[in-house]
């Protein structure tokens, strides 16, 4: 009786299993099919091209390789330069694809593919010569070979431009190429509506042509200085187009990729690990020093920490709540760096909605925040008080310039200031104020700067400030301008992170009243100087005009108040030498390892 | 017997339609689309739109839904809106048998810690054997993984330096698509998350075993089995024992289905590459196909669990029969 009742139950369990793993088709079979296959197409490339292909065998085993041990912090969403909307994928990219230009680690463009560029007299057409030395390699992770596919050419950057604009790829970041001729009307046609014929119509007239295998000539809607910082950008880079055609969207695995930068994709064990490998066949490999990355996906910041001390990683972004210990810790305050990260923290104000509706309100509210000592108590990261929108660091930054709102630098005058406006708005410490709504989006970090601002707020004006949280999308729809003006906070947190440096990704952008908009304002004053910057060639008017502009955002008006400069704080390896610049992705290809120094720390 | 089983997978189909269904309804009525923004940044009309005709959200609702269990039947489960190079087969297959693992190991812990200690616990009653037993389920129930697992790490990975900090130790090719190679590797790095999912779920095993046990061994047929003169290892191991399994195994299905299907804290502690985390970030990234294919996956475990729990009644309790 008994055993009958047992072989029922082990049927069950045979039967539960086969189906559980009828479900989930076993991830192994993936990974060898994508190496397989990887093998065919090259045999038929061999044959059917009939060139010459450099094989190259990876000289060392890979234990062996001067290795940076990193963490991405998450799996990248892409590493397709059309797609990436993030900072992981642009990292991996960045060192993968090279661009006409790229930041050098001060931010200034230089040339990467390109070695000079022109403009002609109006600024609206750019040519870019191209260096002739770097080629397109493809790594067999099978065979551990690197074969080179062909030299990097103007096609290729123009194959790369129109790819990201083509609506059919449906790039989130596409808008940045809008300011070429012909961009925005490619990337927003109905491609339902259009023929085929008509959309290779729009797509043809895209202002980017080659003029010869090695020139570029790339023509904008409109004069823009600031036009060579957006051409070094990933969704510009030249880009594959036989292995994108082949592969479709895998084009990016490892084994179909086909790449030109420092380093090429040797493994993407997906939400575990990423393993990078030193380009051979790389224009400049003499200078590359470490020759593989290996990239965990560490999400918690607490775990990367522990294995940052474990040795296990070379640099990371300590948790904050680890900072006081850090700073106290003999070894690790000496490996403890604070450098600047181009991105500010702001709170906009909802301008036509009462009581801030009122500038003199807003002014208060702005010079009411005591910047300094919220930055020293409750962030600890280093990062400086902000004055200004457009960070330090960018091309027609004000920032720290006691001409705009000096208040905001100096609390002592901020006080007094504040005060003296909100009594001049008819609310003598605070009376007759009514509650007004501080809206952040869940997040501790964004909980503790939202209570210690009110605290402050309460003490300096007497008002009282009723704080509310939301998910994250939910809180981008509530602060968006299409959401009724009584369903709107009165007050609520962002940030913004460079494209490229230049005030006009910043001011135009974001506040430019035909825009994105969300503080609902229509300053055409403001307008007027922004638009007039964007256009003009002379770089001391952009400047000065980028000032008046600010001057009126965070200081006349008050729509915004910017409350801190972010900053990149990291803790890294005494025998790691690298850079902090955070704009354009991490240039792994530009830092050292001293090796015996690891290999001796680590044992070996 | 077969008979039930099939019926009972029959009737799952119906249940898993009432998932897809009310899930697809509530994703979608959720604020916010899956392409809005980019970071802070907001995406011009234009984009999203080439976005959502990429991905078909601008057909109708119900053409969406029809066209998504026309997906489900043939067995796909449609593109990942966030990961642009993967689809949500790839996710599960290559999170499910990672986040498998992890949780059969782990109940293997919860059950061989939580029924002895349970059983001793109930056999001496009010004992300091029992209040022992008791406190050690109460603190395991109260400090939460979030905490446990980086005190482990603290004190076997970075003090006693006995186990890795952090990550998984096996990699596919896996035997029967889920088992891993047993190798010394795959046991360092499994032993301090399995332990911190395993003991928190041995702490409700243990105090429902007692409950349940100590409620069995008052019943009249306990008295009766010992006033037979029934040796009381036999009273224990053969009358009360298997009766007092039923309310255990009736809460082990659901914890079964929940910890095979991924645990988010655990993996994101120890950076394992397992399902749990996409059942919580994909609802933050609103990507739709991910969330109705772990929705589903999770559906589909609970049916075979509860099944399989079930069939277990069967054997503890001959009174319950299935035809």
């Amino acid at each position: 009786m008994l055993s009958k009742k047992w072989a029922l139950l082990l049927a069950a369990v045979i039967v539960t299993s086969l189906i559980l793993a009828a479900c989930a088709p076993a991830t192994p079979q993936v990974v060898e099919k994508v190496v397989k296959e990887t093998v065919v197409v090259e045999k038929e490339k061999t044959v059917v091209v009939e060139k010459e292909v450099v094989v190259t065998p990876t000289p060392k085993p890979e234990e062996e390789l001067i290795t940076l041990n990193w963490n991405f912090g998450t799996e990248p969403p892409t590493l397709d330069p059309a797609l990436a909307e993030d900072t992981t994928s642009v990292d991996v990219i960045e060192n993968l694809f090279l661009g006409l230009t790229a930041f050098d680690p001060e931010g200034n463009v230089t040339g990467e593919l390109a070695t000079e560029w022109t403009t002609n007299e109006a600024g609206d057409v750019y040519t870019f010569k191209m260096r002739q030395d770097a080629k397109w390699v493809k790594y067999n992770p099978g065979t551990k070979q690197v074969e080179e596919v062909g030299p990097v050419t103007a096609h290729d950057v123009v194959y790369g431009i129109k790819r990201t604009l083509d609506p059919r790829t449906a790039s989130g970041y596409a808008y940045v190429l809008y300011i070429i001729k012909g961009g925005e009307a490619l990337n927003t046609a109905d491609t339902e509506a259009l023929s085929e014929e008509e959309l290779q119509a729009l797509v043809d007239a895209v202002g980017v042509r080659a003029v010869d295998d090695y020139t570029v000539e790339i023509t904008l809607e409109h004069p823009a200085g600031y036009f060579p910082g957006i051409a070094g950008m990933w969704v510009a880079r030249p880009m594959p187009k036989d292995a994108i055609e082949a592969h479709g969207e895998r084009w990016i695995e490892p084994g179909f990729i086909v790449t030109n930068g420092p380093y090429m994709l040797a493994e993407w064990a997906h939400e575990d690990h990423l393993t990078l490998l030193k380009n051979p066949l790389y224009y400049d490999a003499d200078n590359v020093q470490i020759e593989r990355i290996y990239g965990v996906m560490v999400v918690e910041a607490s775990t990367a920490m522990a294995m940052y001390e474990n040795n296990e990683l070379d640099t990371t972004a300590p948790p904050l709540e680890d900072m006081d210990r850090i700073k106290a810790d003999p070894v690790l305050s000496k490996e403890l760096h604070i450098g600047p990260y181009p991105c500010t923290y702001y709170y906009g104000f909802t301008t036509d909605k009462p009581p801030v509706d009122n500038k003199l309100v807003r002014r208060a509210l702005s010079a009411a925040i005591d910047r300094k000592s919220l930055v020293e108590n409750v962030l600890k990261g280093g990062q400086l008080p902000a004055n200004t929108f457009t960070t330090i660091g960018m091309f027609g930054s004000a920032a720290q310039d006691p001409d705009i709102a000096p208040w905001a630098l100096d609390y002592t005058l901020g006080l007094q200031k504040a005060k003296e406006w909100m009594a001049e708005a008819g609310y003598p410490d605070g009376k007759g104020f009514p509650e007004i709504i501080l809206m952040h989006n869940t997040s501790e970090g964004h909980k503790k700067i939202a209570e210690a601002i009110a605290a402050m707020w309460k003490e300096a004006l007497g008002i009282s400030v009723k704080i509310e949280n939301q998910e994250w999308k939910v809180y981008l729809n509530t602060i968006s301008k299409t959401t009724p003006v009584e369903q709107m906070p009165h007050v609520w947190r962002l940030g913004w992170c460079a494209d490229y440096p230049d005030a006009n990704n910043w001011l135009n952008e974001v506040f430019h009243p035909d825009k994105r908009n969300d503080i609902r304002w229509n300053n055409r004053e403001f307008a007027e100087l922004v638009d007039k910057a964007e256009v003009s060639q002379d770089p001391e008017e952009r400047k000065a005009l980028y000032k008046q502009a600010e001057k009126i955002l965070v200081e006349e008006e008050a729509a915004i108040a910017p409350i801190y400069y972010y900053t990149t704080v990291n803790l890294t390896k005494p025998w790691l030498q690298r850079n902090y610049f955070g704009l354009g992705g991490q240039d792994f290809f530009n830092w050292k390892i001293d090796w015996e120094a690891k290999k001796a720390a680590l044992g070996k | 017997m077969t008979k039930y089983i099939i019926r009972r997978l029959l009737w799952g189909i119906p249940v898993l339609f009432f998932v897809i269904l009310v899930v697809f309804i509530l994703v979608r009525f959720l604020p916010g689309g899956p392409f809005d923004f980019a970071g802070e940044k907001q995406l011009p009309p234009a984009v999203v739109k080439n976005l959502e005709a990429k991905y078909h959200l601008n057909d109708p609702l119900w053409k969406q839904f029809v066209d998504y269990l026309w997906g489900v039947v043939r067995g796909d489960l449609g593109p990942s809106f966030r990961y642009r190079n993967r689809t949500v087969n790839d996710v599960i297959a290559e999170g499910l048998p990672v986040s498998a693992q992890l949780g059969m190991l782990a109940m293997l812990i919860a059950i061989g810690i939580g029924i002895p200690l349970g059983i001793i616990a109930a056999l001496r009653h009010n004992t300091i054997v029992d209040y022992l037993a008791t406190f050690f389920a109460i603190v395991g129930v109260s400090i939460p993984a979030i905490v446990m697992g980086p005190l482990l790490i603290w004190i076997f990975a970075l003090k006693l330096q006995w186990f890795p900090v952090s990550r998984w130790g096996a990699q596919p090719p896996y035997f029967l698509g889920f088992l891993p190679k047993p190798d010394l590797t795959f046991w360092r790095h499994a032993i301090l998350p399995a332990f911190t999912l395993g003991t928190g779920l041995s702490a409700s095993i243990a105090r429902l075993t007692r409950a349940s046990l100590l409620q069995v061994i008052r019943e009249d047929y306990i008295r009766t089995a010992r006033a037979k003169g029934l040796a009381e290892r036999m009273v224990i191991f053969r009358h009360a024992l298997k009766n007092s399994m039923i309310p255990v195994v009736t809460i082990l299905g659901p914890m079964f289905a929940a910890v095979l299907t991924g645990t988010f804290v655990v993996e994101q502690i120890f950076a394992i590459p397992g399902l749990g985390k996409h059942f919580v970030t994909s609802i933050g990234n609103r990507d739709y196909p991910i969330i109705m294919g772990t929705t589903l996956l999770y559906g589909v475990a609970i049916v075979i669990a509860n099944l399989l729990v079930d069939i277990v009644y069967a054997w503890l309790d001959p009174r319950i029969r299935f035809d």
